[in-house]
């Protein structure tokens, strides 16, 4: 009864929910940018997830069911059970860890070409932007070799998790593409 | 007709899975016993009915876990972490390695979420097998030995590490062989406690660290660790070497249980429903004394008098205290003395039933139709849905998100009780209590599992289960891809025998399986506060029920049951109408059994208001260990083999019968009650929650003197019985005046006059085909049942 009260009320004022999962190699800071986002004006101290973490953010009428998951690579078959009605992706990379990028371009591309996730939108956070040796949002782009997808809505937004920034912008690209998808 | 309709012979299924059973392929665990030791486990009991005509116990009292077993308490100690670059691993395991996916354990013992809490509880289940052991085990040769010499002596044993235990300890456990309850499905589970510590730490990479430690035992009570682990695992975090594990390893196998006396299926029974708390304090005096005894023989001074303040009884009997010392502190731990199969670690009936009733109670949610599940409609109680579809073999999962994973592991363990009532079985062998999404392809294949996991990504996936039950909004959900029910045979027949009958829909009635007024009954017990124990005895005996419904619902429909193996000049219902006396001579041929109904409308109502359920139940594998557990616990559970004391008791509870009928309940009851074992028995069905003795003592009342005095007579052996005496206590005081009535005429009239001859010569009787009938009895009730089934 009260879920399909605010169900109506969600239509009304034109609330969305979204389920968004944020997947990336360890350490790369999705935990951080889980709870920069929940707990916006908090320093955010994490240590290494084990499962899962999953929480709720309202940002701009769109509640996004943020699901943060464990990067080891032991655990990274895991991530498929996560794929089945995600609307969004959202790969965290660590911009200054250029030894691993061409691991984590595989699994970025491993991932989008899941038959559940094809109509996911993908957003990738290129993460750390603050520490020295650090590649740019258009290097990071080059070297997960985006600009080879064909029918996908991708952004690469730079973050510094640490303090918050590039994290909001890149929520709103989210839910901006998220509106047009459902209008369809 | 009926020969179209075949019974569901459970042939193939057992003989696949216990190869080893000779001829006897129906009765497999029943089977394996009785080629143990077919004499001994019987001649025991009778040598018990003859020797203690006055309920005393001479006997040598047995141990439950006697000090020279060669099992141990605890197996092995395992210790894992979270690698921050590895994820899982698994760092020390003693005193060997056990065998097995060592990551996949490693996961387990580090359930999902736990960096964000400091602590955690989890429990698992490992099936391990023979082959298990083979694994290497370098290091050490004196180890190896050892192994070595298991497995010669299990060589010549298919069963593997199974048999092989219990081989060595038979002669400690001959007569309560029939009490491995495990039997025919397997070597025991090993139970996993499991503790993680996450401990923030700057130091470290990071900046946590997450350790954790398992215990694996195979005894069910695991809980009464978790004490010890908090304390090692705490010198884990300062010490990370194999010898924190070996000083726990040591403290808790030198646990001493050896005064806990070993109790058969029902005593084990009779202590349980009974809240009195000495019940059955006798067996644990005698235990103590015998232990005295051996100890003056091994000093050979005289027996001190202060010495026996040494050992202390137990306050309560339904536990057994006792002490493990663990870096010389000494931490006391309470054993259950009443293990049921399916009960494991502590979990509360009680909290389970409340989560879920709460919400429905407020604000009721229709469930889809599914005629194994939704027995009462759309609106049938969660708890009601949850137990069918354990019984049913549906794929059930608890869900606990952002709860610890202890919480979803007690639910489930919680539901294989409730489900099972310590009657059916098979449940916890296919839990899984905590799990995670790395198990989800193991998890899928097997058919029918209820498993614990705190991921909510599971609630997306309704092709993973039948039934979701989400802890944290108390919420049951069915599946949208859930199997319809199959159209059985059973069904079909049960609609046309009852076509012609004009059966009410079950919408003209508002409760035909009467699990409304049941819950309602048990909320109310939990709202008094009746306690865990109350709900748990109330369980039971709904589980009870079941099973005798579904007896009867077999008989109606495919002609006999498995479910029921009727006693010695018992015949299948048709020809044999309750109550009439066989042999006009012998007051114990009875006839009748199975469960009453008031009147054939209400059976009828019942049954075919339970007719999908009891299908749905009749393919699975609980079903089919019940079957093997009637015919092993045949003798043990049942010294009485005629009449069927359980049905007569009911008859007197629920009928109103003419004075004829009861007094010859009364009159088949007094013959028939005789012997400690069988005293044993008339107490099982009458529990103190169900008016104890109340029915019995209404035989002080029968107009027929004979009648009386029987009951009289009834009522002095079980008032002198170490488990009787408490419920002759229990009497009302109106029963008790009624008793000396009947004693004080008897003791006027018997001064001029001699006893009545009718009843002298059923004593004579009963007591001859008692003692000289019983082994052909095996043959015949084996024979009988074999011939019936193939």
């Amino acid at each position: 009864m009260g879920a399909s009260v605010s169900k109506m009320m969600g239509k009304i004022f034109g609330t969305k929910e979204m389920r968004i999962l944020m997947l990336g190699l360890d350490a790369a800071g999705k935990t951080t940018i889980l709870y920069k986002l929940k707990l916006s004006n908090q320093d955010v101290t994490t240590i290494p997830t084990v499962g899962f973490n999953v929480e709720s953010v309202t940002y701009k009428n769109v509640k996004f069911n943020v699901w943060d998951v464990g990067g080891q690579d032991k655990i990274r078959p895991l991530w498929r059970h996560y794929y089945s009605g995600t609307q969004g992706l959202i790969f965290v990379v660590d911009s200054s860890d250029t030894a691993r990028l061409e691991e984590a371009r595989s699994e970025l591309h491993k991932i989008i070409n899941d038959r559940e996730m094809k109509d996911a939108l993908l957003l990738v956070f290129a993460n750390k932007q603050d520490i020295a040796g650090h590649l740019s949002p258009e290097e990071i782009t080059q070297q997960l070799q985006l600009t080879k997808l064909k029918d996908k809505l991708w952004y690469v937004a730079p973050s510094v998790a640490t303090d918050g920034t590039g994290i909001f912008e890149g929520l709103a690209w989210l839910s901006n593409n998220v509106k047009t998808q459902t209008a369809k | 007709m009926s020969s179209t309709l075949p019974y569901r012979p459970s042939n193939d299924s057992l003989s696949t899975s216990n190869p080893k059973n000779n001829g006897l392929p129906r009765l497999s665990p029943a089977a394996s016993f009785i080629a143990r030791s077919p004499s001994h486990s019987h001649g025991s009991f009778r040598r018990k009915s003859s020797d203690y005509p006055a309920g005393q116990k001479m006997r040598r009292c047995k141990s439950q876990y006697p000090l020279d077993s060669p099992e141990r308490h605890v197996e092995y100690i395992l210790v894992a972490s979270f690698h921050i670059d590895r994820g899982p691993i698994m760092e020390h395991q003693y005193p060997a390695a056990i065998s097995g996916d060592e990551s996949m354990l490693a996961e387990l013992m580090l359930p999902d979420q736990t960096h964000v809490r400091s602590q955690d509880w989890t429990i698992f289940f490992l099936h391990k097998d023979t082959s298990a052991d083979d694994d290497e085990d370098d290091e050490d040769g004196t180890k190896k030995k050892k192994k070595k010499k298991r497995k010669k002596s299990k060589a010549d044993d298919s069963d593997g590490l199974d048999g092989s235990l219990h081989n060595e300890s038979n002669t400690a456990s001959e007569e309560d062989s029939s009490d491995d309850e495990e039997g025919g499905e397997g070597p025991p589970l090993m139970y996993v406690l499991n503790l993680v510590n996450t401990k923030q730490d700057n130091t470290v990479r990071r900046g946590a660290v997450v350790k954790a430690m398992a215990i694996c035992t195979r005894h069910s009570f695991l809980h009464i660790y978790k004490p010890l682990l908090l304390l090692a695992l705490e010198d884990y975090f300062k010490s990370p070497y194999p010898e924190t594990l070996a000083s726990l390893y040591d403290a808790v196998n030198n646990m001493d249980l050896s005064l806990m006396p070993r109790m058969s299926i029902l005593e084990r029974h009779i202590l349980q429903s009974s809240n009195t708390k000495d019940m059955f304090i006798e067996k644990f005096e005698q235990m103590v004394r015998q232990r005295e005894e051996e100890e003056a023989e091994d000093i050979e001074g005289p027996p001190s008098p202060r010495k026996t303040s040494r050992y202390v009884l137990p306050r309560d009997t339904h536990e057994f205290e006792s002490k493990v010392v663990y870096n010389d502190i000494p931490i006391p731990v309470k054993i259950p003395t009443v293990i049921w199969p399916e009960t494991v670690g502590d979990f509360s009936l009680v909290k389970l039933i409340q989560t879920f009733a709460g919400p429905h109670a407020a604000a009721p949610q229709g469930f889809p139709n599914h005629p194994h599940l939704t027995t009462s409609g759309p609106f049938t109680h969660p708890i009601i849905v949850l137990v069918n579809a354990i019984l049913t073999q549906k794929r059930v999962i608890f869900l606990g998100h952002n709860r610890p994973s202890g919480e979803v592991a007690e639910a489930v363990l919680a539901a294989c009780a409730i489900a099972s009532g310590g009657i059916l079985r098979g449940f916890t062998r296919h839990a899984f209590p905590y799990t995670d999404l790395t198990k989800i392809d193991d998890l899928l294949k097997v058919p029918g599992f209820i498993a614990g996991v705190t991921n909510p990504t599971f609630a997306n996936h309704p092709e993973w289960w039948d039934v979701l039950c989400d802890l944290p909004t108390g919420r049951m959900k069915i599946s949208s891809h859930i199997e319809p029910a199959p159209v059985t045979e059973g069904l079909l027949f049960f609609q046309q025998q009852n076509a012609t009958t004009p059966i009410h829909t079950s919408t003209s009635q508002t409760d035909p399986t009467g699990d409304h007024l049941f819950m309602e009954d048990i909320l109310r017990s939990i709202s008094q506060r009746h306690g865990e124990n109350a709900v748990r005895a109330k369980w039971r005996s709904y589980i009870v029920k079941f099973t005798r419904v579904a007896a009867a619902f077999e008989e109606a429909v495919y002609g006999a049951s498995n479910l029921y193996i009727i006693g010695p000049g018992e015949e299948l219902s048709p020809d044999s109408p309750t109550g009439h006396q066989a042999d006009p001579l012998d007051p114990t041929s009875l006839r009748g059994h199975g469960y009453v109904w008031p009147d054939e409308t209400s059976k009828q109502r019942e049954l075919s208001a339970s007719v999908s359920r009891i299908e749905g139940w009749r393919n699975t594998r609980s079903y089919y260990s019940y079957i093997q557990d009637i015919a092993a616990m045949y003798y043990p559970a049942r010294p009485i083999q005629r009449p069927d004391i359980h049905h007569h008791h009911d008859r007197l509870r629920s009928l109103k019968l003419s004075h004829a009928d009861s007094g010859a309940i009364y009159l088949a009851l007094a013959h028939a009650v005789k012997d400690y074992a069988g005293i044993c028995q008339l107490l099982t069905v009458t529990p103190e929650n169900q008016a104890g003795l109340f029915y019995i003592s209404m035989g002080l009342f029968h107009p027929d003197q004979v009648v009386r005095e029987a009951t009289v007579d009834l009522l002095d052996r079980i008032s002198s019985h170490p488990a009787g005496r408490h419920f002759w206590t229990h009497l009302t005081r109106f029963a008790k005046l009624g008793y000396f009535r009947v004693k004080r005429e008897r003791e006027s009239a018997q001064s001029p006059i001699t006893a009545a001859p009718g009843g002298s010569i059923g004593v004579t009787n009963a007591g001859t085909s008692f003692s000289v009938e019983p082994q052909s009895l095996v043959g015949v009730a084996l024979g009988d049942n074999i011939k019936r089934k193939s």
